[in-house]
C-alpha cells in the first residue's frame, strides 16, 4: 500500500522546498557543518510552513490543533517554533537530537518490511505533555536544551542508505513539531529510493497532515486512550482531532498502525477497550493493526505499577472478540501476542520475540497455507 | 504564546471553543477576592513570626531615577543611589547596608535572575551592578554572586558580559544545566535550573515593568518562568495558576529574599517583546521583599498608563493577571492593590 505522488505534486513540493530555503536566508539562519554539533545559543532557524500572520507582529500556528497565537519573541506550546518579528520560524529543521538504526519492530510496525532496519531520528519537542512520556528527556525540552547535530534532510537520507536501512522513521519525540523536517527528509529519501515512516501522537491539523501523507509509507499513531478526560488530564491534548487524523491517514492509503499504551486503572477498562475496538473496526476497518503495550512508571507518573500482563491479555481478547484481525501485545517479550497470525486459517505467519523476527512465512503478501492476503507493506 | 486550550482543559480555563480573549469579560470571583484577602492575612502573620530574612508584606519601595537620553547609559553613581533608596524604602531599615544585612548572609550564594527577553527593555546593568556592589560590601564573595538568565545569548543582547569566574560577580545563562528529574508544584511539573535548586542559597528577582501578551503583565512573578525547563507548556489560561505554582515551589519560595524591577523605562502595551512605541519613562526603581505586592503595583501602574492613553485595562483586553490573586491565595504575598503600602525613598 503506498500513496501515488504525481509529477505535478512533486514539482509543487520541490517549489515549496526552494521557497523555504529562501525564507530561511531571510530570517538570518546560520548553519554548522553537516554532522557537527548545533550551537544551543544560535539554533538554525527557518520559516515555518504552516502559520498565518496576525496584526501587531503576532502569528497563529496552523500546524497542530492547539492553534497557538504567539506574540513577538515568544514560542508556541511545542517550544520549537518562535515568532521573530512576525515571522514564525522552526528551530528544529535539520537539528537532530537522536539518530539510531533500529529494527522496525521497535517503532512498532509489524506489517511494514518485517525484520528491516529503520534509520530513526528525532528533534526535540512535543505539542502535548503526557505525564507518562517515555522519552520526556527530549520531548519535553526545548531544542537549545538538548544536544543536537546538524543533519539536513539529504544527509539523513544518505545516512540511511549507508546503513542499508530501506526506511527512515521520524520517532522518539513528536514528529508533528518538526513536520517540515519530516516532509523534506521524506522527499530526499524518495530521491534515493528509500521510504519514510512516522511515529506520532496524531495531534495535527488536517492540512499539514494531508500535505505530507503522500510522501509517507507508513504512520503509527499513539492513541493514548479513548476518553477525552484522559487526554485533558494526562496528555494536555484532545482525543477528537486525533480520531480525525486517524481517519485521514486511513483514507489516504498510507499504511496505518495504532499503539495503545495501557496504564493500569486509567485507560485499561474492558469497556474502554471495547469502545476503542468498535470504533477502529467501524471507522478504519478490521485490518488496521492495534498494539496494546505495557506501561512502565516514568516522568510524572511514577505512582502506578507496570501494566499487569493480565490487563494486556484482557485487552487483546476484547479487541479480537470485537472483530479486529491484527491485535498485538508489546513490551512483553515472548508472548504469543507478538506474532502475526492469519485471520483466515490461524496459521502463525510471523514469529517475534521482542523486536526480533524469528520466522516470516508471508509470501507475496499472502498466507502460505490458505493464500489469504495479509495487509501491509511487505516489499 | 496564546493557545486555544483543549475542550474543558485548564484549572479554570474557558469552555470548549471559547477563545481566551473572552476571559476578560468576567469579573473577579468571590473565591479570587477571598484569595487576595487571605494572602494579605497570611503574609502579615509571616512578617510577625520574625524568623529568617526580613519580609515586609505589601510594602513597595520606590526611588526616582530619570531615564537617560536615548542611546545613553545610566550614570553609575545615580543608579547605585537609586538602588539604595529603593532598598531602604522597601525594608524600612535606616540604611542600605542594614537592609542588606537584614536580607542576606555574607555566606550566601546569591543568584540574581534577570529578565532580558526583550533585550532593549532589560534591567540596566548599572542598576544590577549597584546591587552587586552592595552585596560585595556586605561581605558576599564575588564567586558567590551570580547574575543569570536563561541563555548567554539573552545576556549578551542586553549588553551583559559573560563571566564564569573572576571579577566582582559571575554572569551567565543556565543553558542546559537542569535538574535530572522534574519537580511537581501544583499544576506544573518541571526541571529547575540547578543554579536555583542547588547552587544558590538566596535569590533576587530583577525584572522590568511591562505588558505581557498572555500573562497580562510581567514584573516579578513571571520572571521565574526562566528557571524551569518547560515554560512553553504553561501559557494557557493567562499563565494561571502556573506562574504562582513556580513561585511557590520551595526552590523559589524559600530562597527569594528581594525583588527589584527597573522601572526607569516601562512598557504599557505589546509585550513581552520590546516595543519602543509603547514604552514610557516611568522614572522609578522599585524594590520589595513581597514579590506579589510588587506585581500588584506593576499591574496598577500599567493599567493607569493604558487608561491614560485610551487603551483598555489589561483585564479588559482579555488577559487578566489572575496569577497575582493565586499567588496571594498561596500566601506568597499581598495581591490586593488596595492593601499595598507605597514608600518613597
Amino acid at each position: 500500500v503506498s500513496a501515488a505522488l504525481s509529477r505535478r505534486r512533486l514539482a509543487l513540493l520541490a517549489a515549496a522546498g526552494a521557497a523555504t530555503a529562501l525564507a530561511r536566508r531571510a530570517v538570518g539562519a546560520r548553519t554548522p557543518p553537516v554532522g557537527g554539533a548545533v550551537d544551543a545559543e544560535d539554533l538554525p532557524a527557518r520559516e515555518a510552513s504552516w502559520y498565518r500572520k496576525l496584526p501587531e507582529e503576532r502569528v497563529e500556528c496552523q500546524l497542530c490543533p492547539r492553534g497557538c497565537q504567539v506574540a513577538d519573541a515568544e514560542r508556541g506550546a511545542c517550544g520549537v517554533r518562535e515568532n521573530r518579528r512576525g515571522t514564525y520560524v522552526t528551530l528544529v529543521h535539520g537539528v537532530a537530537c537522536t539518530v539510531h538504526v533500529d529494527p522496525i519492530e521497535k517503532k512498532p510496525f509489524f506489517h511494514v518490511l518485517p525484520g528491516s532496519a529503520a534509520l530513526s531520528w528525532a528533534a526535540a519537542g512535543c505539542n502535548v505533555e503526557c505525564k507518562f512520556c517515555q522519552n520526556w528527556e527530549i520531548s519535553q525540552f526545548r531544542p537549545e536544551q538538548v544536544p543536537a547535530r546538524w543533519l539536513p534532510p539529504e544527509e539523513l537520507a544518505a545516512a540511511a542508505r549507508r546503513a542499508n536501512a530501506p526506511l527512515l522513521a521520524a520517532t522518539y519525540s513528536e514528529p508533528v513539531v518538526f513536520w517540515e523536517y519530516v516532509r523534506d527528509t521524506a522527499l530526499a529519501a524518495r530521491r534515493l529510493g528509500l521510504r519514510t515512516a512516522v511515529v506520532s501522537n496524531g495531534y495535527i491539523q488536517e492540512a499539514p497532515l494531508a500535505e505530507v501523507l503522500p510522501l509517507l509509507a507508513a504512520v503509527k499513531v499513539d492513541l493514548k486512550a479513548f476518553r477525552e478526560p484522559f487526554y485533558r488530564d494526562l496528555v494536555r491534548g484532545e482525543l477528537k482531532p486525533v480520531l480525525k487524523a486517524l481517519e485521514t491517514i486511513r483514507a489516504s492509503g498510507t499504511w496505518l498502525e495504532i499503539v495503545v499504551l495501557l496504564l493500569p486503572t486509567l485507560n485499561d477498562s474492558e469497556q474502554e477497550i471495547r469502545d476503542l475496538a468498535r470504533w477502529v473496526k467501524a471507522t478504519l476497518g478490521a485490518d488496521v493493526p492495534v498494539h496494546f503495550t505495557r506501561f512502565h512508571p516514568t516522568y510524572r507518573l511514577t505512582n502506578l505499577p507496570p501494566t499487569p500482563p493480565s490487563s494486556l491479555e484482557r485487552a487483546w481478547r476484547v479487541a479480537r472478540a470485537e472483530g479486529l484481525r491484527f491485535v498485538y501485545l508489546g513490551n512483553v517479550p515472548g508472548h504469543q501476542g507478538e506474532n502475526t497470525v492469519c485471520p483466515e486459517c490461524g496459521e502463525v505467519l510471523i514469529r517475534r520475540v521482542g523486536f526480533t523476527v524469528r520466522a516470516n512465512a508471508i509470501r507475496n503478501g499472502r498466507c502460505p497455507r490458505c493464500s489469504h492476503a495479509i495487509p501491509g507493506v511487505w516489499s | 504564546m496564546r493557545t486555544r486550550p483543549p475542550a474543558g482543559a485548564g484549572v479554570r480555563g474557558p469552555g470548549p471553543g471559547v477563545r481566551e480573549e473572552g476571559t476578560g469579560d468576567r469579573g473577579w470571583t468571590r473565591r479570587e477576592i477571598a484569595g487576595l484577602a487571605a494572602g494579605a492575612l497570611l503574609s502579615t502573620r509571616l512578617a510577625r513570626a520574625g524568623a529568617g530574612p526580613l519580609v515586609r508584606p505589601g510594602r513597595v519601595g520606590l526611588a526616582e531615577l530619570a531615564a537617560p537620553p536615548p542611546g545613553a547609559r545610566l550614570d553609575r553613581a545615580a543608579a547605585r543611589a537609586a538602588i539604595e533608596r529603593a532598598l531602604v524604602a522597601a525594608t524600612g531599615e535606616p540604611t542600605a547596608a542594614k537592609a542588606m544585612a537584614a536580607l542576606f548572609s555574607p555566606s550566601d550564594t546569591v543568584g540574581i535572575k534577570l529578565n532580558c527577553l526583550a533585550a532593549s527593555l532589560s534591567p540596566r546593568i548599572e542598576l544590577v551592578e549597584g546591587l552587586v556592589a552592595l552585596l560585595r560590601e556586605h561581605g558576599v564573595a564575588p564567586g558567590r554572586i551570580i547574575v543569570f538568565e536563561r541563555s548567554d545569548r539573552e545576556l549578551l543582547r542586553a549588553r551583559y558580559p559573560i563571566r564564569r569566574d573572576g571579577h566582582d560577580y559571575r554572569c551567565f545563562g543556565v543553558a542546559g544545566d537542569w535538574d535530572s528529574e522534574p519537580s511537581i508544584s501544583g499544576a506544573i511539573g518541571s526541571c529547575f535550573a540547578r543554579l536555583v535548586s542547588t547552587t544558590c542559597t538566596a535569590l533576587v528577582g530583577f525584572g522590568v515593568v511591562k505588558d505581557h501578551d498572555l500573562a497580562g503583565i510581567s514584573a516579578s512573578l513571571k520572571n521565574w518562568y526562566g528557571v524551569i525547563h518547560n515554560p512553553n507548556k504553561y501559557h494557557d489560561n493567562n499563565c494561571d495558576p502556573y506562574v504562582a505554582d513556580v513561585a511557590r515551589h520551595r526552590f523559589v519560595r524559600d530562597k527569594l529574599r528581594l525583588t527589584v524591577v527597573d522601572g526607569v523605562t516601562a512598557q504599557y502595551h505589546g509585550g513581552p517583546a520590546w516595543r519602543p512605541d509603547a514604552a514610557w519613562p516611568l522614572g522609578l526603581v522599585i524594590a520589595s521583599t513581597d514579590q506579589v505586592a510588587l506585581d500588584a503595583w506593576a499591574w496598577r501602574t500599567i493599567d493607569a498608563e493604558r487608561v491614560r492613553r485610551g487603551l483598555p485595562k489589561v483585564a479588559d483586553a482579555g488577559r487578566p493577571p489572575r496569577f497575582i490573586a493565586t499567588a496571594a491565595r498561596y500566601g506568597l504575598g499581598v495581591g490586593d492593590p488596595g492593601a499595598l503600602r507605597e514608600v518613597r525613598g
